[in-house]
């Protein structure tokens, strides 16, 4: 509240109006801004479009304003600098590696426009490939969602939302340039005529490798270049008829070793139809591959020769129908082939399996304060013969401004194709072996939030409860004398999420977000959990337009609290542990936005504002030299023409 | 006209997915790639002999830790054998991994002036990296030529290491007098496999 006071203060010192002066028009219009994300349909909580306001699930939704001004080029960018409980790190040969309260990057579904992407390395999917040029805006939900969307959803789902191509023609390119040579440059240009729109999407990035300024467990960030390519197009023949096409080529090299370049592909394409049959029936039927590859550039030869290649080919329908004029009843179901060629296979070789899944969700809408929602799926892995049944129930209920959730939702990670065949030789140290007789991982997830927004303030507050069963790792097999993937015991993950928003006329915005994770471990244990306690973020902006000049100034902050962490001292033996204190952090960003004219906008950002520069690079330590600069230029053409 | 539209959509969805999905959609965009030459796989020792104007080549396995390759420039022959095993009658330099030694031989590299020999080590030459498991490494006593080693440098401080050729030329003052050229100019297979050298060479005199 301080900070709300400090910045009417601030607002009143700019010459602006203060609060109670406003005329009802002002007033109206801030409303209506608030108004403008509260109805945001949100689809990723219940895979029925809803309002963000009414949704019962709650969702955090990140809008194509919130990334523009956290200047964020890829998910990862994005999601550190908007979320507390989330943190990117390094694993070994540098490779990044998520954190969400307490879950890593396989136990966290990551979705563009509702569809899975494949491939993995160190089990986390490539975010650099989640590129956010031409994203409408990204959704959140947290907490198990495997009734809706099966193995992997245990800890969240984060789902990519592509804009919608809306004016006759638009143009927008853009550049951006950083310390350590660090460049963007990218261009999307769309048109809409009659039936047909189209938009697509083109990016280029690039960035120097460079040494940190201390020791530590990496000394050096690995640079290289990617491409990133998008096409989406839609037509609509009939009012009730939209059928959507994708194709999408991303290529990505990393700089890690003089004599080889790691490099890394995606090839996507995706037809999806939907029909409305009347007010109260829909059905939505799509067909999807994605193919994500590696492989090692040979400098000496000059070959680039494949090592991995991750192919998904799924087909999917679902059913509306609205009953009882408020009630809606979703059936669905998805058929995948999975098939994955791997250098971490005998022989480089190959494994495939077939996925399968039926679902079914009943919207309950009894009256207008009250919502319901229960749902189930059942999903079917012929590799590992499993199956698995996964259950929801949430339950919403509206007083005056208040919101009022609960939730319990059931999660799981089936093993994969590497967890269970891996056969793989460690440079001679040691061999990891996959099983496959692992059992999936599972997750019960309970959530109870309030949600208050009243005019210009929206604030809520919530504790979560997972209840983690049979997580699958990797452990030492002294018979084997290697490796080997296992499930492990139940792991307890609970805590408090809040989150306040505010806005005044005077434009004036800020944003705190607050979480406090614990894994809870038996007496006696070792503390093995290196997620961290307390996260923030926290953002302040001012925004105001002139006739030709508009400005926008956003203030980022992360602050991250230390942890410390009881760590085994041998890879073979689990008997001894040492413990380990990762300290705390915070980093701050500035963002100066200046538009000229229409369509004209000159950002400079300013990161690491206060310089930090870790003693010591652990592998949770950002990979950061001290404060660095960037300029940005972004232009639409088309408003230029306008 | 309507339902048609739907019926063909549908319809091509899913005559399109299924299909797909019954022929498995392995790995495509092969064309994209190259392919790694399994002839040169097979073929190891001296590949081609060096003439007065150009530098000969050869390709060795030295994959196997627990192994030293002999090459004998007078035959133009190499020799794999165990690391405990008595080395040849004849041999001029053995490779282990990216070790090298040389058979009283001395070793300048380019650019700088001076010879330098071999010297004794007991904590260089590895045997077995699976002892790394239990907090050491399992290490052969041999002679040891540290420049001529120097060719690739192995970073081991972050794990995978970071290898460096270092693209100079080393010139090897063989025991009965002759002087050889030597390049490492590779140390992977044509797949990328750590561990098969490519070597030029070239007589001094």
């Amino acid at each position: 509240m301080r900070g709300a006071i400090t910045l009417a203060l601030l607002c009143m010192a700019a010459g602006a109006m203060n609060a109670d002066e406003l005329s009802d028009r002002q007033q109206d219009s801030i409303e209506a801004r608030w108004n403008t994300l509260l109805n945001t349909v949100v689809v990723t909580g219940t895979r029925t479009p809803k309002l963000l306001k009414d949704s019962p699930i709650l969702t955090r939704v990140l809008s194509s304003s919130d990334i523009r001004q956290a200047d964020a080029t890829n998910i990862s960018d994005l999601l550190q600098s908007e979320l507390p409980g989330i943190e990117f790190t390094y694993s070994m040969n540098q490779q990044v590696n998520l954190n969400m309260q307490g879950f890593g990057g396989n136990s966290v579904l990551f979705l563009i426009d509702g569809e899975r992407v494949a491939g993995e390395t160190l089990d986390n999917v490539d975010y650099n490939r989640l590129n956010l040029s031409n994203v409408e805006r990204i959704e959140i939900v947290k907490g198990g969602a495997s009734a809706l969307y099966g193995s992997n959803a245990v800890g969240g789902v984060v789902n990519i939302i592509s804009k919608e191509q809306s004016r006759p023609w638009s143009l927008n390119i853009n550049g951006r340039y950083g310390a350590h040579n660090s460049q963007r440059y990218g261009a999307v240009a769309g048109f809409k005529a009659g039936i047909f729109s189209s938009s697509t999407t083109l990016q280029y990035n690039h960035e120097n490798s460079y040494n940190m300024k201390n020791s530590g467990d990496f000394t050096r960030y690995y640079g290289g270049y990617n491409w990133n390519i998008k096409e989406r197009f839609t037509i609509a023949p009939i009012k009730q008829m939209k059928i959507i096409g994708r194709l999408g080529y991303y290529f990505r090299q990393r700089n890690a070793q003089e004599n080889t370049r790691d490099r890394y592909r995606g090839f996507s394409g995706g037809l999806r139809g939907m029909y409305t049959f009347n007010k109260y029936n829909d059905l939505d039927v799509a067909y999807n591959f994605d193919q994500y590859d590696k492989s090692d550039y040979i400098v000496p030869t000059s070959k680039d020769v494949r090592k991995y290649s991750n192919a998904q080919n799924s087909v999917r329908a679902i059913y509306n129908h609205t009953f009882g004029g408020k009630h809606i009843l979703t059936l669905g179901g998805d058929v995948m082939r999975d098939y994955l060629q791997s250098y971490q296979f005998e022989n480089n070789g190959h494994k495939s399996q077939l996925t399968a899944d039926g679902m079914a969700q009943l919207d309950m809408n009894f009256t207008d304060n009250l919502n319901i929602i229960a749902g189930g799926r059942y999903d079917y892995f012929s590799e590992a013969a499993m199956k698995h049944f996964s259950s929801r129930l949430s339950v919403m209920y509206k007083i005056d401004s208040w919101r009022l959730r609960g939730s319990y939702s059931g999660g799981f990670r089936a093993p994969t194709l590497k967890e269970m065949y891996m056969d793989f030789d460690m440079a001679g140290i040691f061999m990891i072996y996959g099983n496959p007789d692992l059992k999936p991982e599972t997750s019960n997830n309970f959530q109870l939030s309030a949600e208050f927004t009243h005019r210009l303030l929206n604030f809520n507050i919530g504790g979560f409860c997972n209840l983690v069963d049979n997580r699958i790792t990797t452990a030492w097999n002294q018979s084997l004398g290697g490796q080997f993937y296992s499930n492990i015991g139940r792991v307890n993950i609970a805590g408090i999420d809040a989150n306040v928003a505010w806005k005044h006329s005077c434009g004036f915005g800020a944003r705190l977000s607050y979480i406090y994770t614990r894994e809870h471990v038996r007496k006696g244990q070792p503390y093995t959990s290196s997620t961290r306690p307390h996260t923030a973020t926290a953002r302040l902006d001012y925004g105001r337009s002139w006739k030709n000049y508009r400005l926008n100034v956003a203030l980022h902050g992360r602050v991250l609290s230390a942890v410390t962490v009881d760590e085994y001292t041998s890879l073979t033996d689990y008997s001894d542990t040492e413990r380990v204190r990762y300290p705390a952090y915070t980093m701050w960003r500035l963002n100066i936005t200046q538009g000229i004219m229409s369509g004209i906008d000159l950002t400079l950002a300013v990161d690491n504002l206060f310089n930090y520069v870790p003693k010591y690079y652990y592998s949770n330590s950002p990979a950061t030299t001290g404060t660095t600069l960037s300029v940005g230029l972004s232009v639409d053409v088309d408003k230029l023409f306008k | 006209m309507m339902v048609n539209l739907v019926k063909r959509l549908f319809l091509s969805v899913a005559i399109g997915a299924a299909a797909m999905l019954l022929h498995g959609c392995n790995g495509l965009f092969s064309s994209v790639y190259d392919t790694p030459d399994t002839a040169i796989a097979s073929e190891y020792g001296f590949v081609t002999a060096a003439t007065d104007n150009t530098p000969g080549k050869i390709y060795v396995d030295a994959t196997d830790y627990s192994r030293w390759v002999y090459l004998n420039f007078s035959d133009m022959s190499i020799d794999t054998l165990g690391i405990d095993d008595p080395e040849p009658k004849e041999w001029d330099i053995a490779l282990h991994r990216y070790d090298a030694k040389t058979n009283g031989g001395a070793v300048k590299e380019e650019g700088s002036a001076e010879y330098v020999e071999d010297v004794w080590t007991t904590n260089t030459i590895v045997t077995d990296m699976s002892t790394m498991m239990d907090g050491y490494l399992t290490y052969a006593e041999s002679y040891y030529n540290k420049v001529l080693s120097s060719w690739l440098d192995v970073d081991k401080s972050t794990m995978p290491p970071v290898y460096t050729l270092s693209g100079k030329k080393y010139f090897v003052a063989l025991a009965d007098g002759r002087e050889v050229e030597l390049r490492l100019i590779n140390f992977m297979d044509d797949s990328g496999v750590k561990g098969y050298l490519t070597i030029e060479y070239q007589y001094r005199k």
